[in-house]
C-alpha cells in the first residue's frame, strides 16, 4: 500500500513537473523600459510539438491597472506581432520592450505574465506570472542636476542637497558659491566662471540655474559637449577663522536630441 | 378579425416608417481657435519639464524657471489676415533667452478649427510647438509647448504661458 502510494505521488510530481513549461529571461533581471528576450521550452505542455505559438501577455497581474498587451489580437486569432520565433525543436523565443508591449509608462508597470497558445487558441500552455519589473528608482544624492538630460542651449540647474552631505565640511559649508567650466564637443575647455554665488532654496539646498551662453561667450562656431561644476563655500576653522572648501568636480555630458 | 390583422399590419408599418433619425442642431457654434490665436502675446511663465521623469515617476519633474532670465520681456506677434487665416510672426525677445530659432516668418497651423501644431517658419528654418489648453484662450491665455526628443522619445519639455496684450 504504502509503495502505491509513493508511486502515485512519484508519477503526479513527474506530471506536474513535466508539465511546466520552461521560461528564460535574457538579460535575467530586467526594467519596463528594457529589451527582453523570452525564451519558452514547450516540453510538456499541452503545445508540444507545435511549430507556431504565439503570446498572449498581460501587465500588472494581482495589482490592478492591468492591461492585455498591444499584440495580442483576438483570443480565436491572435495576431501576427504575437508570433515567437521558432529556435529549435520546442524552443520559441519572443522581444519586447514592456512598455511598448502593454502601452503603458515605466511608473505604471509592476509586473508582467503571459501564456503561450495556438493561433486559435485551440491549445494553450498555463499563465507564466508573475514575473516583476526592477523598479526605475530614483537615488537621491548630494548633488544634482535637473533636468536629467539636456543640450547645450537648454538650461541647467545644478543642485547641491547638503542634507546629504558625506562630507563634514560639506555638511557645514556656507557662503556657497559655484564653479562651472564649459568644454567643446572635444574636451577642450572653452570658458568657465568661477564664484557664482548660489540661491540658497532653503536651509539645507542650494542651487544655481544658467544657460551656457549667459554664462560665458562660446566662440562662433562651437559646440559644446559638456561641462562640470563644482560647489565651494567656507567652514570655520577651530579659531573661528573662514577656511575655503570645495566640493568634488562633478561632470555632466550634454545630450545630441534629434 | 381579418380586418384587425390588416389594422395592426398597417400600424405596424406606419410606425416603422415613421423611425427616421432626426437631426439635432450643434449644441455650440464652432469657434475659430485659430483666430483666438491671433494678437499680440507677453510671455509671463516658462516651465521646463523633464519628461524622462514624469514618465519614470521620479520626483523632479518640472521646475519654473520664468524668474532666472528675463524672460517675461518677450512678446510674440501672430498675424492673421482678413480672414482669420494665419500670415506672419514676430517674436521680440528683448533680454530674453530665446524660445525658437526664429524671429520673424510666416506661421500655420495643423487644423485651424482644432490646431495642436504652430509651425514657424522662414525660408527653409521651421520650428514647430505645440498648441496648449484651448481654454485660457477665451481670458487671454495662449499656451505652448516645444518639445525636444531623442530617437523620437520627448525627453524635455518647455511650456510657455504667454498673457495677451
Amino acid at each position: 500500500m504504502k509503495k502505491l502510494l509513493l508511486s502515485i505521488i512519484c508519477s503526479l510530481t513527474a506530471v506536474f513537473a513535466f508539465g511546466q513549461g520552461k521560461v528564460t529571461f535574457s538579460p535575467a533581471s530586467f526594467t519596463a523600459e528594457d529589451e527582453v528576450t523570452i525564451t519558452l521550452d514547450i516540453t510538456g505542455t499541452p503545445l508540444v510539438g507545435q511549430t507556431a505559438i504565439y503570446v498572449w501577455a498581460f501587465s500588472n497581474d494581482g495589482v490592478g491597472g492591468g492591461k492585455d498587451a498591444t499584440t495580442n489580437g483576438q483570443w480565436g486569432a491572435s495576431s501576427e506581432s504575437a508570433k515567437m520565433t521558432l529556435v529549435s525543436a520546442n524552443i520559441f523565443q519572443f522581444k519586447f520592450v514592456a512598455t511598448t508591449l502593454f502601452g503603458q509608462s515605466p511608473a505604471e508597470l509592476i509586473n508582467f505574465g503571459f501564456l503561450a497558445k495556438t493561433k486559435d487558441g485551440s491549445k494553450q500552455s498555463q499563465d507564466f506570472k508573475p514575473f516583476k519589473f526592477d523598479p526605475l528608482v530614483f537615488t537621491p544624492s548630494q548633488f544634482r542636476v535637473f533636468p536629467a538630460k539636456f543640450d547645450y542651449t537648454d538650461m541647467a540647474t545644478v543642485y547641491f542637497h547638503q542634507d546629504l552631505a558625506t562630507d563634514i565640511n560639506l555638511q557645514r559649508m556656507y557662503n556657497v558659491k559655484v564653479n562651472l567650466t564649459f568644454y567643446n564637443e572635444g574636451g577642450i575647455a572653452v570658458g568657465s566662471k568661477t564664484a557664482i554665488v548660489a540661491k540658497k532654496e532653503s536651509t539645507v539646498l542650494y542651487s544655481y540655474a544658467f544657460i551656457p551662453e549667459r554664462v560665458i561667450t562660446i566662440p562662433a562656431g562651437t559646440k559644446l559637449g559638456k561641462f562640470t561644476y563644482q560647489f565651494t563655500g567656507s567652514v570655520k576653522d577651530a579659531n573661528g577663522q573662514d577656511v575655503t572648501t570645495s566640493g568634488p568636480v562633478n561632470e555632466v555630458v550634454y545630450t545630441v536630441f534629434n | 378579425m381579418k380586418n384587425l390583422k390588416y389594422l395592426i399590419l398597417a400600424i405596424c408599418m406606419i410606425s416603422l416608417w415613421g423611425c427616421k433619425p432626426e437631426k439635432f442642431a450643434p449644441i455650440t457654434t464652432d469657434i475659430n481657435v485659430v483666430k483666438q490665436m491671433q494678437g499680440t502675446w507677453a510671455l509671463s511663465k516658462v516651465t521646463q519639464i523633464d519628461q524622462d521623469a514624469s514618465t519614470k515617476g521620479f520626483p523632479y519633474k518640472q521646475v519654473d524657471i520664468t524668474s532666472v532670465y528675463p524672460y517675461t520681456e518677450l512678446v510674440f506677434a501672430l498675424v492673421g489676415d482678413g480672414q482669420g487665416n494665419p500670415t506672419t510672426f514676430t517674436i521680440t525677445p528683448g533680454n530674453s533667452p530665446k524660445i525658437v530659432d526664429l524671429t520673424s516668418g510666416t506661421w500655420s497651423v495643423n487644423d485651424p478649427m482644432a490646431p495642436t501644431t504652430i509651425e514657424l517658419k522662414n525660408g527653409t528654418v521651421v520650428n514647430t510647438l505645440s498648441v496648449g489648453s484651448y481654454l485660457g484662450l477665451k481670458s487671454g491665455v495662449l499656451t505652448i509647448k516645444k518639445d525636444k526628443k531623442l530617437n523620437g522619445k520627448v525627453l524635455l519639455s518647455y511650456q510657455y504661458e504667454f498673457t495677451k496684450k
